[in-house]
């Protein structure tokens, strides 16, 4: 059981199970071949005897008269010399009549169940702890007035076949262990051939440059090429991610290096000037781009964690109108100095979503964030129940409704002239899809046509 | 005896800047550049009233730097300022042990404003005067002097005061002030702004503002 499980053990090398499934049949069809080698040895010793044994008793039967009107014999030892042979194994004879009577020989021997009236009987017996190989022959002595039945049993001990067994046994078991020897060895050659693709495979993977995504290029078997086709399109995909992140990264560099340039700029010009009062023009100026740049630092790095298909962060119960209240209450102090109103209105109860709370935070500060950069006064965050909906409603300027799917991708910004980074609803975009949340932005107030406003609605799968 | 705070920040020019911001009538700033050396000096007792800790320190982390604190001092408030702007980051801090948080980049002011309020909720000494300011409550006389003058009140308005002045800086759930406000009490749900209302009128004339926080409840701040 335990060594069955083991065979199964996907971590055996392919290599060493092809060793066990080609090699446990071989092993049992050669102990099969040398069980076999050995009866027919032993079967082929006996025949050569046996016809021995045959003539042995056929010259015996002929000597069988009648002396005083019963059976006798006269042995000459010719008969006898046939079964003498170099393993020095003793001849026994004996001749019974018809009732089964001992007649004459040098040892009583049993006898065999009749099979064959015609020709010898053929059996082996232990007679006083002797193993012994018997014939019996049953004959008739014909005269013209009688006919009587007789028996000559003859037997020998096993000596001679044993030596003749063992020396054909011995020629076989040669033949079979080097043609054994000579399939293992085709085995174990047609294994590595048979998987030298894999070993080539492995190279080629292992000889690659990490940072290389081309394709891989190697002739292969059939099995194999699929292989290779599923390793391709994992590097395509990979490719294309490559693709996106250094196109996101060049993008971030020039976000960055802009306002920097700007900086560096408005330092340059105000040091050239000595009127305090434009120095302090050129500060406030440096002072809102710098905290602009940092914000945008901020948003970038979380947009980059955010799209990381590593790491999926773990879904908690959360309560909207909890998380709702705490942003408001920590983003209030710093809207209000910029003099906008900031306000929540939440319903008495504790309306629960499973999401990742972090992340839904970051949404909202962003929603928040960036009401307030986009020109509003008020910015209120309402949650509702039935489906749970968290909503960020500005009286800004909006957004045109063909402008709206644009504001999702990264770098895109409603106004040119505006404080933001551009990232913003991205952020949210990625936070909503990976949360399975539909996001929808719609005019607050569509009856004011210079200010409509933007409320952006987070709307709950109702299963989450 | 002055307040003394620790500022432990490795950017030489953020740590400059802000020794001189905090460096008041009253307040006196120590700064320590190095994660280990901090580490180090908060492994033993000391005596500062606020701790200002950036996360991102050279030689140990300022986690590191928080937990050793904590692990003996549990009284002194700790403000994090920090770079690692995600809020998973802070969930780590306020964990820990923090009293608040801070992401960089953040407004003179709104760190002024932090500190005011750590400060204040430190102050547990009865005898010296909650100020915010030109209002100011002594707490072992129960009296409130606004601009200089005794502000006398009726007992509610005087609980609410106290309550919104204790918490000066930072929103104030109405839920909460009820309850410290008007405990016992059977006060309607409009009952507070009524209270409210009067409170903003006797503070008209100061620099002290009551301020709405819709949805949430009040606020009181300097103007």
């Amino acid at each position: 059981m335990t060594l069955l499980r083991r065979w199964h053990l996907s971590h055996l090398s392919l290599y060493r199970r092809l060793m066990v499934w080609l090699l446990c049949p071989l092993a049992l069809l050669v102990a099969i071949m040398l069980l076999q080698a050995w009866l027919a040895s032993r079967e082929a010793a006996d025949r050569a005897f046996d016809r021995l044994l045959d003539a042995a008793a056929l010259s015996i039967a002929e000597q069988v008269r009648w002396q005083q009107s019963r059976l006798w014999m006269d042995l000459p030892p010719s008969a006898l010399e046939m079964l003498a042979t170099d393993a020095e194994e003793r001849v026994f004879y004996a001749l019974y009549d018809a009732q089964g009577h001992f007649v004459t020989g040098n040892r009583s021997l049993p006898s065999l169940p009749t099979e064959n009236d015609i020709q010898m009987n053929y059996g082996d017996v232990t007679s006083q702890d002797m193993p012994l190989r018997l014939g019996v022959l049953r004959a008739r002595l014909e005269g013209w007035d009688r006919s009587d039945r007789f028996e000559v049993r003859v037997a020998q001990t096993r000596e001679g076949r044993q030596a003749l067994a063992n020396q054909l046994f011995l020629a076989s078991f040669v033949n079979i262990l080097i043609i054994a020897g000579l399939a293992v060895v085709v085995v174990l050659l047609s294994a590595r051939f048979a998987l030298e693709p894999l070993t080539r495979l492995r190279r080629a993977i292992r000889q690659r440059n990490p940072r290389t995504l081309s394709p891989l290029e190697l002739a292969l078997p059939l099995e194999l090429a699929e292989l290779r086709q599923a390793l391709n399109e994992l590097l395509a995909r990979m490719r294309r991610v490559r693709a996106n992140q250094e196109r996101f990264i060049g993008d971030a560099s020039h976000q960055l290096k802009t306002p920097l340039a700007g900086l560096s700029a408005r330092a340059e010009l105000a040091l050239r000037q000595s009127d305090p009062a434009a120095w302090r023009e050129a500060l406030t100026t440096m002072h809102g781009t710098a905290t602009k740049t940092a914000r945008l630092a901020g948003q970038l790095l979380s947009l980059t964690r955010l799209n990381n298909p590593e790491a999926t962060p773990a879904k908690q119960t959360v309560d909207l109108t909890a998380l709702a209240r705490r942003c408001v209450r920590e983003a209030f102090s710093r809207h209000h100095r910029r003099g906008i109103d900031l306000g929540v209105e939440v319903p008495e109860h504790a309306v629960m979503v499973s999401v990742n709370d972090w992340q839904l935070e970051e949404a909202l500060n962003n929603l928040i964030e960036n009401a307030s950069i986009y020109g509003a006064s008020q910015v209120t965050v309402q949650v509702t129940d039935a489906p749970a909906r968290l909503t960020v409603t500005d009286d800004g300027p909006g957004i045109p409704e063909s402008q709206r799917l644009l504001m999702l991708r990264p770098f895109h910004r409603g106004q040119e002239t505006g404080d933001g980074s551009g990232l913003g609803l991205a952020i949210v975009d990625s936070i909503a899809r990976a949360h399975d949340i539909r996001l929808s932005l719609q005019a607050a107030h569509p009856d004011h046509p210079e200010r409509p406003g933007l409320c952006i609605a987070l709307t709950f799968s109702s299963d989450a | 005896m002055p307040l003394k705070l620790l500022l432990i920040e490795d950017d030489p020019l953020l740590a400059s800047t802000l020794t001189e911001t905090l460096t008041v009538e009253n307040q006196r700033v120590e700064r320590i550049a190095d994660g280990g050396e901090a580490f180090a000096r908060l492994s033993l007792d000391h005596d500062y009233d606020l701790i200002l800790l950036d996360l991102n320190l050279p030689t140990r982390s300022g986690l590191d730097v928080l937990a050793t604190l904590r692990s003996r001092d549990r009284q002194t408030p700790v403000l994090i300022l920090t770079a690692r702007a995600a809020i998973e980051d802070r969930v780590k801090g306020l964990d820990l042990g923090a009293d608040d948080y801070l992401a960089k980049p953040f407004a003179l002011d709104e760190l002024e404003a932090r500190v005011r309020a750590l400060l204040r909720r430190r102050q547990n000494d009865p005898s010296e005067p909650l100020v915010l300011g030109s209002l100011s409550l002594d707490r072992q006389r129960q009296h409130f002097t606004l601009n200089d003058t005794i502000l006398s009140l009726p007992p509610r308005e005087h609980r609410l005061l106290a309550c919104l002045i204790h918490y000066a800086g930072e929103p104030v759930d109405k839920a909460r002030l009820l309850e410290d406000a008007f405990a016992g009490e059977t006060v309607g749900d409009n009952a507070i702004e009524v209270y409210v209302h009067r409170l903003r009128r006797r503070l008209a004339a100061s620099d002290v503002r009551l301020r709405t926080v819709r949805g949430i409840g009040y606020l009181l701040e300097v103007e």
